[in-house]
C-alpha cells in the first residue's frame, strides 16, 4: 500500500528538522506509538506500534532504521514489526522530505506500508483506510506541535 | 483453535453492563456468536471474558407499541424472518432477513449481534437507517436512543459505550401510502453493495412526500445519504424518477467505497446507482 501525505508548517526549516530528531517529541504525535527509544542516534530506534480497529487489536514491537539522511531535505527510513499473538507482520517503507517556501515549510511523506498474516482477514481496505488515517493523523498532529509553541 | 476464556453468565442487563464496566476491554458480549467466535478461532481477537447475554430474559421479543415495532436484541435472524407481526408491517426487513448469510448464521445469529459487531459487509443496519429506526442502549438505570444513522462510527466501531448494551431496536412502520425496499449486490454470502429506500407519497399519490436513502456494504459503514433525499423530497414522482440518476451518483460518492476483492470503487458507485433506481421503482410500486 503506498501513500503520500504533505502538510504546510508555518516554521522554518531547521525547526522542522530538529524536530524530527527529537525522538519523545517526534513519536508523540505518531497514533498508537508508545515505549519509543534511541538504540544508536541517528541510527537506530525502537517503538511498540499499538493499532485498533473495534475489537481487532494489533500490536508491533517495531524497529526502525535509519537509511539515508540529507540535512535539512531528505530521510529514509524502514520499520519492521511482528505482533506473534495474532501472527501478523507490518513492514513500512518511509520517505520524508523537507522544503522551504517563503516562510514555511513543506512536509511530505511518502510510504509504502505491508501488512502480511492473518490481519490481512480484516481486508485490504479496511487496512488501507485505517493506515490511511493514522497517517493522516500523525501529519496533522506534527503541524500543531510545531506550530503551535511558534 | 479458541484459547481459553472464561464464560459470564448474567442473567439481568444490568449484570451485564456491570460485568462490560468492570473488565472492560479484555470482556466481550457473546450473543450468537457467528462473528466473534469465527474471528476468536482465526486467532485475530482475544478476549478473557465472554459475557454471554443469551441467559437474560425479554430480549428476543417482537411487540407492537404505538405504530412502533420493538425488536429485542436477542432476536436471531430465523424469529425475524418468521415474524407474524414483522410479515404484516416490515415486509422488508423480513425479506431482508430471509436473505442474510446462510440458515446456520440465521439460526443462531442475533440481530443485535450483528449491528453491534459493526462487520462492513452487513444487511439489517443499511435497512434499520432507511427505516428511521432507534437503538434502545442501557446501562446501569440509564438508557438511551441511538438513531440508527449516528450508531455506525466506522467499519467495526459503533457508538456504544464501553459499558452499554444494546437491548432493542425500535422502529416506526411507515405511515401509509409507503413503500420500503432493501437491494443487494454480491458474491457468495457477503454483499459488496446494499441499498435501502423507504418512500411515502401523499394521499393522491402524485408526490414524494418523504424519502430516505442509505447504502452500506460498499464503505466502512452504513449511512444515510442526506443530500441524495433532498433531491427527491417534496417534488412529484415523475419528477424524482428524473432525478434518479443523479441521485444515484451523490449515493455512490457517499457510500464511500472502498476498492477490494468484492469490486473497484467506482463499479461499486456504479452498482449503488442501478440499485437506488431498482429500489425507488420497487418502492414506488408498493404505493400503488
Amino acid at each position: 500500500m503506498q501513500f503520500e501525505k504533505q502538510v504546510e508548517i508555518q516554521a522554518p526549516r531547521e525547526k522542522v528538522w530538529n524536530f524530527i530528531w527529537d525522538v519523545d517529541q517526534f513519536i508523540a504525535c505518531v497514533p498508537g506509538c508508545k515505549e519509543a527509544k534511541t538504540l544508536e542516534e541517528g541510527k537506530r530506534y525502537s517503538a511498540t506500534m499499538v493499532e485498533k480497529v473495534g475489537p481487532f487489536k494489533v500490536e508491533f514491537p517495531t524497529t526502525i532504521e535509519v537509511l539515508e539522511r540529507e540535512e535539512l531535505s531528505r530521510i529514509k527510513a524502514q520499520a519492521s514489526g511482528a505482533d506473534n499473538k495474532i501472527g501478523s507482520r507490518m513492514k513500512l517503507d518511509l520517505e520524508v522530505k523537507l522544503r522551504e517556501e517563503e516562510n514555511k515549510t513543506v512536509l511530505q511523506f511518502i510510504a509504502g506500508v505491508d501488512i502480511l498474516g492473518k490481519l490481512a482477514a480484516l481486508g485490504h481496505g479496511i487496512i488501507k483506510r485505517k493506515a490511511d488515517q493514522v497517517l493522516d493523523e500523525f501529519a496533522q498532529a506534527v503541524k500543531k506541535r510545531l506550530e503551535g509553541d511558534s | 483453535m479458541l484459547r481459553r476464556f472464561r464464560l459470564e453468565e448474567p442473567t439481568t442487563v444490568a449484570e451485564v453492563a456491570e460485568l462490560l464496566g468492570r473488565f472492560g476491554d479484555s470482556a466481550k458480549v457473546y450473543a450468537g456468536g457467528t462473528e466473534l467466535l469465527l474471528a476468536m478461532k482465526e486467532g485475530l481477537v482475544h478476549f478473557e471474558r465472554l459475557v454471554n447475554v443469551k441467559g437474560v430474559s425479554g430480549l428476543n421479543e417482537v411487540k407492537q407499541n404505538n405504530g412502533e415495532i420493538h425488536i429485542g436484541a436477542l432476536c436471531t435472524h430465523h424469529e425475524l424472518e418468521n415474524s407474524p407481526i414483522l410479515k404484516e408491517k416490515l415486509p422488508a426487513l423480513v425479506k431482508l432477513e430471509e436473505n442474510v448469510a446462510n440458515v446456520r448464521v440465521r439460526q443462531v445469529g442475533t440481530l443485535g449481534g450483528n449491528l453491534c459487531f459493526a462487520e462492513p459487509h452487513a444487511d439489517p443496519g443499511t435497512l434499520l437507517i432507511a427505516l428511521g429506526a432507534r437503538l434502545l442502549a442501557e446501562k446501569g438505570g440509564r438508557k438511551r436512543e441511538i438513531p440508527a444513522e449516528s450508531f455506525f462510527v466506522d467499519a467495526y466501531e459503533t457508538s456504544l459505550e464501553a459499558d452499554e448494551v444494546l437491548t432493542q431496536i425500535i422502529v416506526p412502520v411507515p405511515a401509509q401510502p409507503a413503500g420500503v425496499c432493501y437491494m443487494k449486490f454480491g458474491y457468495l454470502e457477503r454483499p459488496s453493495v446494499g441499498l435501502a429506500v423507504m418512500v411515502n407519497l401523499n394521499t393522491g399519490r402524485t408526490e414524494i412526500d418523504d424519502i430516505r436513502i442509505a447504502v452500506g456494504c460498499a464503505g466502512p459503514a452504513p449511512k444515510r445519504v442526506a443530500e441524495a433525499e433532498a433531491l427527491l423530497k417534496g417534488i412529484s414522482v415523475d419528477e424524482a424518477t428524473r432525478n434518479i440518476a443523479q441521485a444515484g451518483e451523490m449515493s455512490g460518492r457517499a457510500s464511500q467505497a472502498i476498492s477490494d476483492l468484492h469490486g473497484a470503487q467506482d463499479y461499486k458507485e456504479h452498482i449503488v446507482q442501478v440499485l437506488l433506481k431498482r429500489s425507488f421503482q420497487n418502492a414506488l410500486s408498493q404505493c400503488a
